[in-house]
């Protein structure tokens, strides 16, 4: 909608404050985001800050420092940045491939039962799943008793925390990729099929190229879920040597921590380079799955 | 497919059946060696004559509506009418800054918000204040609590409904708008008059969703105040189910009396999800399989 | 190979695809499944690929039973109305599928492929996209892909619908060409009778998922069976009008509103008996007389070599072809003689010929 509804005849004046007034709105409503970004990156770069002001010693504006990124040499961090990254990538991976599959099955197949689980899957994909913490903690418990599979996904492991974002996951990425499958043609399907190849092959060769950046948008929607988990991995770890970026950063950033709030903000930052890399390069696919992901990825 | 179906049998369903269970028993981090036992709805007899029932419940619905009607529905019509008014690709950008509060980590975010909020001369609407010659305040968190907790939630929760209107407001046919030009209609007339009814659709939808999100959700709340300042004064009732189960802030996990809680919700959201899967036909996104062969 | 269909049925729920067809075809025969869209021929044509199973009834690709036969196996090559090229894949890759996943080696695969582009003409266009093809180009590379494992089955299902009207023709003979060539028995569903008359050896004639007759274009031309068949073959279409047939001193004769005609003794004696008939008669046999039936021209569509004339005899339009060099305009009243020779005779209630 590029087209201005306004007529011409109206007074220039009034014409030019009327085409600025929605931008002069929208600038305003943003401002206070934009402070908050702005603040993090001076504070990071500052002995001290009083508002979105460096500050040094003095009480002047000035001393700037890169002191507060020491935090890097500290192995911790590495370790819980680690962390953070196999959610991510386990996110990306597992229901990238769980999803893709399902709903392949889902979009595609016929199947017994494919009736009951499209309705469960439409269902869940609606629902929150933050309500079930208690009893995953529950479940989590009980894996972690089981001998081998309990020290790689039960309570306080790392793989406990990516598989049940996985799980609560799915449901919305299930859709999301039926959503993908739907649109492709099915004549295409029906020359692979005839042409020789097995269902399997058809998915692989044939079907998945075609829905590369929808594949693609969900990884990244997936990658930026798991990499800022906060929720779950609180839930389910103690510890650093378990915890993520986010767990780790909030333990610091209470009032009464010995971490000043400088280097809490370079944490943070630190955080949100990777965020903010993904943001500038993929805003169209971004923008398409936070509006239509939850809207049946029509 | 089977390991779909496992992980989410194993994540949801066992789940919800262990959390109805879990609610009639007196399971808690205080007597977890010893046998536990059903004690039947006593829980929820608990938590219905909870001193602070009532007071959680009106902060759940006071939290819901106000940052329901101001953001998640309000603000978001109002910044896709505004994004679809302007030049397309500033409308774009703005649409993308918008994004941002989505995308940042939660708790990065809200340690932006807790610097804000500081008494001077640390807090960044304190320093505002005194630059405009405005008396500057105490712990802006600390004296109106709820406003920061809805504006927190409320600058993430506006772009949801922000991208779904603009879309929907992208795909009412251009002829429309131009016929009501050449009839004679003025800007404000067009969208009381064409756009707003053609988004009535979207508008249910988002407030239907955007109800359960928020009546469910509580990060943003437990990062912010963790349910204060002092007692319940922020307190939701998901952030109680979750208190009472999960952490140790009342000295004990009380997993059967927080289940108790959080199956309350539970039970809301199947049956909101189920009504409003079916108010919005999505059923009708099913298409049958082309193919016969496996 | 020969194809045999025996009560073939395909049913959704309450919704049919297809009901209890029969029809065999003859090795290398070329067969036409010909109706309006909806009528059952695509989904007929995708159970004999294996895509669709069978509600009821029989597949036998030379006299075997090939009902449970997955697509890969029937050896069956198939073009598709929209192409249905990969569309990550050169022109080269598209066309070597078919071997590819025959893990034929790569050398002897090279060679066949361009054996096939050459022999369809776009050998000089293999590392293109099909994105970068035109839909004639396009059209080529399907059928190649279709060729190149030599099946014993080639499946068209509106391959030529996509094309605009000159292509449309060069394309026609081409493939007609091609299937005599390689002698490869081919079903082909179109809804254009054009096509199917100029290209089929036989049509099947379908409507509302049932087969209304199979049998040469001339006979379907000459003797339709049904009333529905009549007015599908043949361009323009037939004309139909509603009359009654009286014998008269060994003579018959046809009467409607304005109209009196004299019947041939052979056509008249099978309908003696019904009075009331449908009488079809196609546009080019009517012709301007200077006695006959009196009509006035309601409207004028200069077809070219002829004018196509839409003559009203009181409430009765007929269509009828005229010589442009004659000068008819609007409005005119003219004299039409029809060659009652070839008209076709239908009962009113089962719309079946009184002929045939």
């Amino acid at each position: 909608m590029t087209t201005r509804f306004e007529t011409e005849q109206k007074s220039g004046l009034l014409q030019r404050i009327l085409t600025a007034l929605p931008y002069v709105v929208l600038t305003i409503s943003i401002v206070p985001i934009i402070i908050g970004f702005v603040w993090i990156i001076v504070a990071t770069f500052s002995y001290r800050t009083q508002g979105i002001l460096p500050i040094n010693a003095q009480g002047k504006i000035g001393g700037l420092t890169l002191q507060n990124w020491t935090f890097l040499l500290d192995a911790k961090i590495w370790r819980v940045t680690f962390n953070s990254a196999m959610i991510a990538l386990g996110m990306v991976v597992g229901v990238g491939f769980l999803s893709s599959l399902t709903g392949y099955a889902l979009s595609r197949m016929n199947f017994r039962g494919r009736k009951t689980f499209l309705g469960m899957t439409l269902v869940l994909h609606a629902f929150r799943p933050e309500l079930l913490l208690i009893a995953i903690f529950q479940v989590l418990l009980f894996i972690a008793g089981i001998p081998i599979a309990g020290k790689a996904f039960g309570f306080n492991t790392v793989g406990g925390v990516a598989i049940v974002m996985v799980s609560l996951e799915l449901p919305l990425g299930i859709w999301l990729m039926k959503g993908f499958f739907d649109n492709i043609s099915w004549d295409m399907e029906r020359a692979a099929l005839i042409d020789g190849a097995s269902r399997f092959r058809v998915w692989w060769e044939i079907i998945l190229p075609q829905i590369k950046p929808g594949i693609a948008a969900l990884a990244i929607f997936n990658f930026i879920s798991g990499w800022n988990a906060y929720l779950i991995p609180y839930t389910f770890t103690i510890g650093t040597k378990v915890s993520n970026l986010s767990v780790f950063l909030n333990q610091f950033s209470s009032d009464t921590s010995p971490m000043g709030w400088n280097q809490v903000a370079a944490v943070g930052l630190f955080q949100l380079i990777p965020i903010l890399i993904f943001f500038i390069f993929t805003q169209e696919a971004l923008l398409n799955i936070y509006g239509g992901g939850t809207k049946g990825g029509a | 497919m089977t390991p779909a179906t496992l992980l989410v049998t194993v994540f949801f369903f066992v789940p919800a059946l262990i959390l109805f269970i879990l609610s009639l028993t007196d399971l808690a981090s205080s007597n977890f060696s010893e046998p536990w036992h059903f004690i039947g709805l006593l829980n929820y007899q608990r938590m219905f004559s909870d001193r602070f029932f009532p007071k959680i419940l009106g902060n759940t619905i006071r939290y819901v509506t106000l940052t329901l009607i101001f953001f998640n529905v309000g603000l978001a019509l109002l910044l896709a009418l505004l994004t679809s008014y302007i030049n397309r690709r500033a409308g774009f950008f703005f649409r993308m800054l918008w994004l941002l509060p989505r995308i940042t980590p939660s708790v990065v975010y809200i340690v932006m918000w807790r610097r804000m909020v500081q008494q001077a001369p640390f807090g960044i609407i304190n320093q505002f204040l005194g630059w405009f010659g405005l008396s500057q305040q105490p712990h802006l968190l600390n004296e109106h609590p709820w406003l920061f907790v809805i504006l927190a939630n409320g600058f993430v929760g506006a772009s949801f409904g922000m991208l779904i209107f603009s879309s929907a407001i992208e795909s009412i046919p251009k002829d429309l708008f131009t016929a009501a030009k050449v009839d004679g209609a003025s800007t404000l007339q067009i969208i009381r008059d064409i756009t707003l009814p053609m988004l009535r659709w979207p508008l249910l939808f988002v407030t239907s969703y955007q109800t359960l999100s928020l009546l469910v959700s509580f990060e943003y709340i437990l990062l912010l105040t963790n349910g204060g300042p002092g007692l319940f004064t922020t307190e939701v009732w998901a952030l109680t189910s979750y208190k009472r189960a999960l952490s140790t802030y009342f000295g004990t996990n009380q997993w059967g009396y927080g289940a108790a809680w959080g199956l309350v919700l539970v039970v809301i959201a199947i049956t909101a999800s189920v009504i409003y899967l079916r108010v919005f036909r999505f059923d009708d996104l099913v298409q049958e399989p082309k193919i016969d062969v496996l | 190979m020969k194809v045999e269909l025996t009560n073939l049925t395909k049913r959704w729920g309450d919704v049919v695809g297809a009901e209890g067809i029969d029809l065999s075809t003859k090795d290398g025969e070329f067969v036409a499944f010909l109706g309006p869209s909806g009528c059952g021929k695509t989904t007929t044509l995708l159970m004999i690929a294996g895509i669709y199973k069978p509600t009821v009834g029989e597949i036998l690709f030379d006299d075997r039973v090939v009902n449970t036969v997955p697509p890969k196996d029937r050896n069956i090559g198939m073009v598709f109305q929209s192409y249905a090229l990969y569309p990550h894949m050169t022109v080269f890759q598209n066309i070597g599928y078919p071997l590819k996943l025959q893990k034929v080696p790569k050398d002897e695969l090279q060679k066949h492929v361009q054996r096939v582009a050459d022999m369809m003409g776009i050998g000089h266009l293999m590392d293109r996209k099909p994105a970068q093809l035109s839909g004639g180009q396009q059209q080529r590379v399907a059928l190649g892909r279709a060729l190149i494992k030599e099946p014993q089955l080639l499946l068209f299902d509106e391959p030529l619908s996509n094309l605009d009207a000159r292509l449309r023709l060069s394309m026609r003979s081409e493939i007609k060409r091609l299937q005599m060539d390689l002698g490869i028995t081919s079903i082909y569903v179109t809804h254009d009778q054009i096509e199917a008359m100029t290209m089929a050896d036989r049509v099947a004639v379908m409507k509302d998922g049932h087969l209304q007759a199979f049998a040469p274009p001339d006979e379907l031309y000459d003797h339709p069976k049904t009333l529905f068949i009549a007015g599908f073959v043949g361009n323009p279409p037939m004309n139909f009008i509603e009359v009654e047939v009286k014998q008269e001193n060994g003579s018959y004769q046809v009467l409607g509103p304005g109209i009196h005609l004299d019947l041939p003794a052979d056509r008249g004696e099978k309908v003696a008996r019904s009075s009331k008939v449908i009488m079809g008669i196609r546009p080019e046999d009517i012709s301007l007389a200077d006695t006959g039936v009196k009509g006035e021209v309601y409207l004028i569509e200069p077809l070219g070599r002829d004018d196509l004339l839409d003559v009203r005899i009181g409430e009765t339009a007929v269509r009828v072809l005229a010589d442009p060099a004659l000068g008819v305009r609007m409005r005119d009243t003219v004299t039409l003689h029809f060659n009652t020779d070839t008209a076709q005779l239908f009962d009113p209630d089962t719309e079946q010929s009184l002929l045939w």
